[in-house]
């Protein structure tokens, strides 16, 4: 489903080179949840940026469903986002001035579904995470936690293959990661494939499959063996 | 479109947008009726004077010469001035369109002091007048030359004959719809006049004259020291006829020529407040429409500024550039609305205080949906920059931490 060879992403300035990602490379396969940790300043933000479409990369190839996303232009990248992933970030990034049926709305608009359906979806994906009775709800009357939940309703509502999720539950406190997780592995279980950078290996250890990325690129040995650590 | 989310986002802060909302509605009141002042005004100085402006010549002539004859000084000038070449009539008068100065009465269909007169310029001239003005005798028929007399201040008799324009014979006769020509009107109360021809436009000398269109030509010349000659040119021969006409009256060395100036020249003095209040307007509305276009660029930019996070999670969520782009458009035409119809109520009312209070012409149908075109094509050029800007903004700024 997706898949980087040897992708490189360089920042530039006029006296700086940084090499953020070197020659890496990695497959995803339908329906995996996969975790993706490392120290800090790894990489690990930028493969997601790219993983989404958020960035480009600098070097190498990168295929989401077949699909060599080197090639499009930004409206294609865009569609791409839109229909194909859905984001969680670790600040929920929820807009502030609109409520929580408008907030979720917002993708729904860009792909342009008529009223009707776009309501049901939001309905149905607000009612998965628990918010159905929020609808008018302002972003800053609900929790960290319901926060994350209707930024994940939204991620969901479009109904994308692939989640990619920031630290989701970087803001939330142990309960809340808790249940944001519970989540995330349901909706794993339908069939969505999930990648997941975080820090916390605990929370990495609920993925299948966890990968470690140092220095820019995927590492070999530290990933399982960390996770097995944790875990033992 | 996202008219309704965005409606929605205005609302929850309002306190950010309602200030540009109002300078636009201030904007909206003030141009509307600026460009109202502007229009009447140049409708105004549009009018036609009845005159063939494009040929003709005015200058004054003053005699200095103690007990000079003025009758012969009069008839050697007119008959210098009709003989020269390049020159098709003239005429001696009292004043003239556009010259801001002359003599007014008041006619009435009735004798006696009691009888509602109406208010007429009067031009003392000869049977040269019509052809001199270049005005058309749309009825009746010209004053014979023997029936042109001389008259002074001592002299108090007025002629027994009239030409009157069109605008002057009809308000003297609203009900008639027959010839008005053989009509007798009074002046000086008891002074018979009878309207030998009717032309069809000669304006009175002040512009600013409510019945502007009202004169009439009366057959007699005065014969005091202030002459004012009216000397119509063949075409395209005014401006080269100036200094000799100039050159060939100074040779009477008992008078001064002062004030020759072209018809054109005398409109242009007589609009002079016209047309500064134009320029005036023209540059407070300019003036007005720019600040309040900067005022959206400040508060757009601003804006984008502000939610940069937010345009760059809208972009991971799918938006493409045009419709970051046209969000932030959208937005400014929502605000601008509310702006400009408020703006055009304020104006409407405005214009309905000035119209009551300083007599103005009521505002045409079509300068509130101009002026709302305009200043929502304003609003939306000023928001071209920022809505741009935000567009460019990368998507990636969503994962960032700030």
């Amino acid at each position: 489903m997706l898949q980087m060879n040897n992708v490189s992403k360089i920042y530039r300035t006029d006296t700086v080179e940084t090499h953020a990602l070197r020659e890496f490379s990695l497959k995803v396969e339908e329906g995996e949840f996969v975790s993706v940790t490392g120290p800090s300043g790894s990489g690990k933000t930028t493969f997601l940026n790219i993983a989404g479409l958020l960035e480009d990369l600098s070097s190498g190839t990168y295929e989401l469903d077949g699909r060599d996303i080197s090639k499009l232009n930004d409206r294609e990248r865009s569609k791409v986002r839109n229909e194909k992933i859905g984001f969680i970030f670790q600040s929920f990034n929820l807009i502030p001035e609109l409520n929580i049926f408008d907030n979720v709305d917002v993708p729904l608009r860009y792909r342009g579904f008529k009223a009707p359906e776009r309501r049901k979806r939001i309905e149905e994906s607000l009612e998965l995470v628990g918010l159905a009775s929020r609808l008018e709800h302002m972003p800053a009357q609900l929790s960290g936690g319901q926060q994350q939940r209707v930024a994940i309703a939204r991620a969901l509502a479009g109904e994308p293959r692939f989640l990619l999720a920031d630290e989701p539950t970087g803001n939330l406190d142990t309960n809340m990661a808790d249940s944001v997780m519970d989540l995330l592995g349901e909706i794993n279980s339908t069939g969505t494939t999930i990648i997941m950078v975080t820090h916390e290996l605990t929370l990495a250890t609920r993925a299948n499959r966890n990968i470690f990325v140092r220095d820019g690129s995927v590492s070999d040995g530290p990933g399982d063996l960390q996770l097995a650590a944790v875990a033992g | 479109m996202e008219l309704g989310p965005i409606w929605r986002a205005i609302l929850r802060n309002k306190s950010s947008y309602a200030l540009i909302a109002l300078q636009i509605a201030v904007t909206m009141a003030i141009m509307v009726n600026a460009i109202a002042i502007i229009q009447e005004r140049a409708t105004q100085m549009a009018r036609p004077s009845g005159t063939d402006e494009d040929n003709i010549i005015t200058l004054t002539s003053v005699a200095f010469v103690p007990d000079a004859d003025m009758r012969t000084m009069i008839d050697e000038d007119l008959a210098l001035l009709r003989g020269m070449p390049g020159v098709r009539d003239a005429i001696a008068t009292n004043s003239f369109p556009l010259r801001s100065g002359g003599w007014s009465m008041s006619l009435s269909t009735e004798p006696g002091p009691n009888s509602d007169g109406i208010g007429t310029a009067i031009y003392f001239s000869d049977e040269h007048a019509i052809e001199t003005f270049g005005t058309n005798l749309v009825a009746g028929e010209n004053f014979a030359a023997d029936e042109i007399t001389w008259n002074n201040r001592e002299v108090s008799t007025w002629p027994a004959t009239g030409i009157l324009t069109r605008a002057l014979a009809e308000e003297l006769f609203p009900e008639e719809t027959g010839s008005l020509v053989g009509k007798t009107v009074f002046i000086n109360e008891n002074d018979p006049v009878k309207i030998v021809g009717i032309v069809d436009r000669l304006q009175a000398p002040w512009n600013g004259w409510e019945r502007v269109e009202n004169s009439m030509l009366v057959p007699s010349r005065r014969d005091g020291e202030f002459q004012r000659y009216v000397i119509r040119t063949e075409p395209g021969m005014r401006d080269e006829m100036i200094p000799r006409i100039e050159a060939a009256l100074a040779a009477n060395k008992d008078r001064i020529i002062e004030n020759v100036r072209s018809m054109t020249e005398v409109r242009e003095r007589s609009y002079t407040g016209d047309s500064a209040m134009i320029t005036m307007l023209t540059f407070i509305v300019s003036l007005l429409t720019v600040i309040t276009g900067l005022g959206i660029v400040g508060l757009a930019s601003f804006s984008v500024s502000r939610r940069t996070r937010q345009i760059g999670v809208r972009r991971a969520l799918g938006a493409t550039r045009p419709e970051i782009m046209r969000y932030f458009m959208i937005e400014n035409f929502l605000i601008s609305s509310v702006g400009i119809i408020t703006g055009g109520i304020l104006a409407v009312a405005l214009n309905i205080y000035m119209v009551q209070e300083f007599a103005l012409t009521p505002l045409a149908w079509y300068v509130v949906p101009i002026a709302m075109v305009i200043l929502w094509l304003v609003g939306q050029a000023a928001v071209a920059g920022p809505a741009r800007r935000a567009s460019g903004i990368s998507p990636s700024i969503a994962t960032r931490s700030i």
